[in-house]
């Protein structure tokens, strides 16, 4: 009798620093998830700490109305809690895109845990409080509650975070609460009544917690664009990139394959320093080309020249451009540029295009995605700018952007040089965009009619660009490299420089 | 869906039983090439070159090329054979003008370099080799050796090194190409009476990653492994390249997505309306001062005679033994390794990332040679599908034997051979593959087994009969590449032409 009661109380005993642990676990979930997707982590942590130790209190007060089925009641709510924390990252995380609803739901976990876990002590109290001299098991509850809590803090952070990201960890939790649920329904199979019932509740728990377990990273995967910080109000996967506009107090920003393309705030200062300077240069501005720039944003700049006479963009991909044709609030960015009688849209291979064309053009805008990757690559080679050459007039302007200086100084300077192989006049110049950073452009012309401080032609209303070429062509020291290769599609240097430099920066 | 095809073995056999129906037809012409391989479709250029326009040339299958053919599916060229051409020697100045001619060279620099189109140099990234679990750049295992291996490796490529510049007492590069302007140096010369794994072991190596990559290196240019393959052959692959026509040293090469066909494409100019495909010949010999060719016409199934006053015979050896008599006692010396290639389109080609895909990309310890990545080539962002081709080489001790088996097994057998060599780095390739297409080349290349470049058997094959039948074939060189090819065409001209001859 006196071994087997030991095993009993034991067994409780461990239950409950289980749920102290598990406790604590989804409390430090819901206090991770907070100050993720809403930042200030000190007021979130601090509010749900308090959240979570009130309704504790509460849970306390609510559990003596608990008199009969004592022993069923606290497994059933073994099995509730590793439920519910188990599942609330996974809520939590689906519903970041509303907002308003996620404060409220974020605190209603909180409590419901916090409350159930408070339930538990006093519950097991009462059940243990004839078997065990009170002394003992106060001290013993207690000691095994703070001891799982202390293993929580310490666990998640260094090992569960980092192992099993937010969502594992809890959902894991969840599982190893419900088990002990299941372990007690075995092992007190005669104390407990209905144990089948019981059982049976615990595994569909399990199993439910276990399917959302494996599948976690695909929640996640879905729920990927929560966690841009800002709030999404559109995501498109084209077959080339996956497109996402956020919006943040007046901000809006569009990632492309989750790197910022523009943000509302200042994509003037990049755009008007992109398209300016080549659009006064240029000998004649009549046909204008782009390559890449789906966005838009270019074009726009570039009709503000009562001059050009037509635009032709080249996009690899269609679900860009039409998105920047049809979404109104894009269309407000771009002022209907895309649109315009003026502006052909042509949706397909930049450098094979270029290959077969035979149009030849004024003014080339060149704006494509940095060189992250070999494919990319290719659009910075010799042969590619040798290939841009042969469609650009005499003494046309042409302009590339060429990443940043100050974060990439190899990889600029070695596309500038590159470029210096096939133009007879070259230079570079940088600006600084507030959410890019400093950032930075190739220039060319493609003769000798006509210079950088040549100003044939000026646009009115711009926010930025001055046509005061030279305050933007002086580079400090540290935005300055030597000793660069040129970038050929046989040895694509620039794709090692870029690797290295923003390699070094993540 | 799988294809099986390859050369056409089948009419080749039927030299032996040779129930090929009465000529019908007679054709005069002063020179005829037989074979429209590289070394015919070079001398067809060399012969115009020299002002010569009354040849034709004779080729048994649909089109010239032979072992520089290509194919081409939906989404890209892809090579039936030969598929790179290394930096040329820069003393090797025949080559460099016709690459110039062909605008591969588009111009000289000023220090005298060549620059190649960079659109004909292999793209970055040019190889990666699957090794220890992970892809790691180039060919050369690194990431994973032992230090004993590095030092190994190093030792290895110093020796190399000395090799590649190395001069005998006649000032002539021990290993040079073509291969017959190599020094006559009585101890380099012995390196071809012993295997490359007898020099292996005779150096005092041991690295298990160098064994692999030396093996790897000679199946890639003679289908014959480290085991039986002459050292002196073996060395040449590293030596015989000067990598002195571009100032970095580079030893890149030149690629396109069909593979050496490209060079075979640009020669075929000097055939138009010069050649006769679909045409076996199955006879030549010296009557009344002419030749006489006679070939079968197997598209309309009538043979035709063909007079000559001078016959190249372009062909490989194997198969002249039974066009010209008393050519057996020699032609048995004469061993040739089959290849299989295998062309595949996959919808994805998933691996770890370790390395991004490249053109070659090899896999250590796989039974085939890995798979060249015909795509890479081109200048587009994205390709629908992927098209890969694998290498085989069939390297054994008993050639014929081996030659059989690969006749007798099904195409299932080669698909699921060739599937599961890839798993290796691409587990569920399987899933993503949409079409196999197997080509089999019974007798791909010469195998330049010891004893064999610097022997009797190739010394006599060369002689030409009664100054009116010539030779000229890769095999006559004892390895099988472009460059040799490309002179045995050039030089065998010259010597009708000009009575030059070139000793080995
Ligand atoms: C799988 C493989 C990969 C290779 N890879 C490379 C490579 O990457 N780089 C490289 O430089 N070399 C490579 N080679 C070597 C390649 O064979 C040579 O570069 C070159 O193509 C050989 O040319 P050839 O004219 O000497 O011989 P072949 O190409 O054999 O030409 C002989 C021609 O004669 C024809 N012929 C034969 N008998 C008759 C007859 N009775 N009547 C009429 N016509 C006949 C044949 O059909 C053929 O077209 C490779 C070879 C193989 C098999």
């Amino acid at each position: 009798m006196g071994k087997k009661f030991l095993r009993f109380e034991f067994l409780l005993l461990f239950a409950v620093f289980i749920i102290a642990t598990c406790g604590l676990i989804y409390e430090l979930v819901a206090g991770t998830l907070a100050s993720y997707l809403l930042g200030d982590s000190v007021k979130q942590f601090s509010f749900i700490i308090g959240v979570y130790l009130f309704s504790m209190g509460i849970g306390s007060f609510f559990s003596k109305f608990f008199n009969k089925n004592l022993l069923n009641t606290f497994v059933e709510i073994e099995i509730l809690v590793g439920l519910i924390g188990g599942l609330s990252s996974v809520v939590l995380f689906l519903l970041f895109e509303s907002v308003g609803s996620f404060q409220f739901i974020l605190y209603l976990f909180v409590f419901v845990t916090g409350f159930l876990v408070g339930l538990e002590i006093p519950l097991l109290m009462n059940i243990l409080k004839d078997r065990v001299e009170f002394k003992d098991l106060v001290s013993n509850v207690f000691t095994f509650d703070y001891i799982g809590a202390l293993l929580a803090s310490i666990l998640f952070p260094l090992v569960l975070v980092p192992k099993l990201g937010i969502m594992g960890t809890s959902l894991f939790f969840g599982m190893i609460n419900v088990s002990i649920a299941i372990a007690l329904c075995f092992l007190l199979k005669r104390e407990l009544k209905k144990p089948s019932l019981l059982r049976a509740k615990a595994i569909f728990s399990f199993v439910l917690l276990l399917v959302f377990f494996i599948f976690s990273n695909d929640i996640l995967a879905y729920s990927e664009g929560k966690l841009y910080g800002e709030n999404i109000i559109y995501t498109n996967s084209t077959p080339y990139q996956r497109i996402v506009l956020t919006h943040n107090k007046s901000d809006y920003r569009l990632y492309l394959n989750n790197n910022l393309q523009f943000s509302s705030a200042d994509e003037y200062r990049y755009h008007e320093a992109l398209v300016h300077p080549a659009m006064s240069m240029a000998k004649s501005v009549e046909n204008v080309l782009v390559l890449g720039g789906g966005d838009g944003l270019a074009v726009r700049e570039i009709l503000k020249y009562k001059d050009v006479k037509k635009v032709t963009l080249v996009d690899l991909d269609e679900g860009m451009t039409k998105l920047f044709k049809t979404n109104s609030v894009l269309t407000n960015f771009n002022q209907n540029s895309l649109n315009n009688p003026k502006v052909t849209v042509i949706n397909t291979d930049a450098y094979i295009w270029a290959k077969n064309n035979k149009e030849k053009y004024d003014v080339a805008i060149i704006d494509f995605p940095d060189p992250s990757n070999y494919s990319l690559g290719k659009l910075y080679s010799l042969n590619f700018y040798q290939t841009i050459k042969t469609i650009l007039k005499p003494n046309a302007a042409v302009v590339i952007q060429t990443t940043s200086p100050y974060f990439a100084p190899k990889s600029f300077w070695c596309i500038n040089k590159t470029v210096m192989q096939v133009f007879p006049q070259v230079d570079a110049y940088h600006v600084y965009v507030p959410s890019f950073g400093e950032w930075g452009y190739t220039i060319a012309i493609n003769g000798f009619r006509t210079t950088f401080n040549t100003v044939n032609r000026k646009a009115d209303g711009l926010k930025f660009y001055n046509y005061q070429f030279d305050r933007f062509n002086y580079f400090t020291n540290d935005m300055i490299s030597n000793q660069i290769e040129i970038n050929r599609l046989d040895n694509q240097i620039l794709v090692r420089y870029f690797d290295e430099e923003w390699g070094k920066l993540q | 869906m799988i294809r099986l095809l390859g050369t056409k073995h089948l009419l080749g056999h039927r030299l032996w039983i040779k129930d090929f129906p009465k000529p019908t037809k007679q054709i005069q012409i002063p020179y005829l090439i037989v074979g429209g391989g590289i070394s015919g479709l070079s001398a067809a250029r060399q012969f115009h070159k020299k002002g010569i326009s009354d040849f034709l040339i004779v080729e048994l299958e649909n089109h010239l090329g032979g072992n520089s053919s290509n194919g081409e599916n939906k989404y890209s060229k892809y090579p039936l054979g030969a598929h790179y051409l290394p930096l040329p020697n820069f003393q090797d100045k025949e080559l460099l003008q016709f690459l110039e001619e062909e605008k591969i060279i588009l111009k000289y620099d000023e220090k005298g370099f060549p620059v190649f189109d960079e659109l004909q140099l292999t793209f970055a990234p040019d190889e990666r080799l699957f090794y220890k679990n992970n892809w790691q750049e180039g060919v050369v295992p690194k990431e994973g050796n032992l230090i004993s291996d590095d030092l190994e490796f190093e030792k290895f490529f110093k020796k190399m090194d000395v090799f590649r510049t190395a001069k005998g007492e006649d000032q002539k590069y021990l290993f040079d190409i073509p291969l017959h302007l190599s020094s006559k140096d009585e101890k380099t010369r012995a390196l071809d009476k012993i295997t490359m794994k007898q020099w292996f072991t005779d150096n005092h190596f041991t690295s298990e990653p160098l064994y692999n990559y030396i093996d790897y290196c000679c199946k890639d240019d003679f289908g014959l492994g480290i085991e039986y393959v002459s050292a002196w052959a073996g060395i040449h692959y590293f030596a015989g390249r000067k990598q002195d026509s571009t100032p970095e040293k580079h030893d890149s090469v030149l690629t396109w997505p069909e593979g050496n066909s490209c060079l075979a494409n640009h020669l075929k100019k000097y055939t138009k309306d010069k050649s006769l495909k679909n045409h076996l010949v199955y006879e030549v010999k010296v009557e009344n001062n002419k030749v006489i060719a006679k070939a079968f016409d197997d598209v309309n199934k009538t043979s035709v005679e063909i007079i000559a006053n001078k016959v190249i015979m372009a062909s490989p050896q194997f198969v002249n033994q039974y066009l010209i008599n008393d050519r057996k006692a020699f032609t048995k010396d004469f061993h040739y390794t089959p290849w299989l290639l295998a062309t595949l389109v996959v919808n994805d080609l998933f691996d770890n990332f370790s390395f991004p895909l490249s053109w070659d990309n090899v896999i250590y310890d796989a039974k085939g040679l890995g798979y060249v990545y015909d795509q890479h080539q081109t200048v587009n962002q994205v390709q629908d599908k992927k098209v890969i081709t694998y290498y085989y080489s069939f390297s054994s001790a008993d050639l014929k034997k081996t030659r059989k088996e690969l006749y007798k097994k099904d195409k299932e057998y080669w698909k699921q051979f060739v599937l599961n060599d890839l798993k290796v780095a691409h587990p569920d390739i399987e899933e993503y593959t949409e079409d196999v297409e197997v080509f089999l080349l019974g007798h791909g290349m010469i195998s330049p087994a010891p004893g064999f470049i610097f022997g009797e058997a190739k010394k006599q094959a060369k002689q030409n009969i009664q100054n009116k039948i010539y030779f000229a074939h890769s095999d006559l060189s004892g390895i099988s590449i472009f460059e040799e090819a490309f002179h045995q065409g050039i030089n065998v001209v010259n010597e009708i032409v000009d009575g030059t001859t070139v000793d080995s």
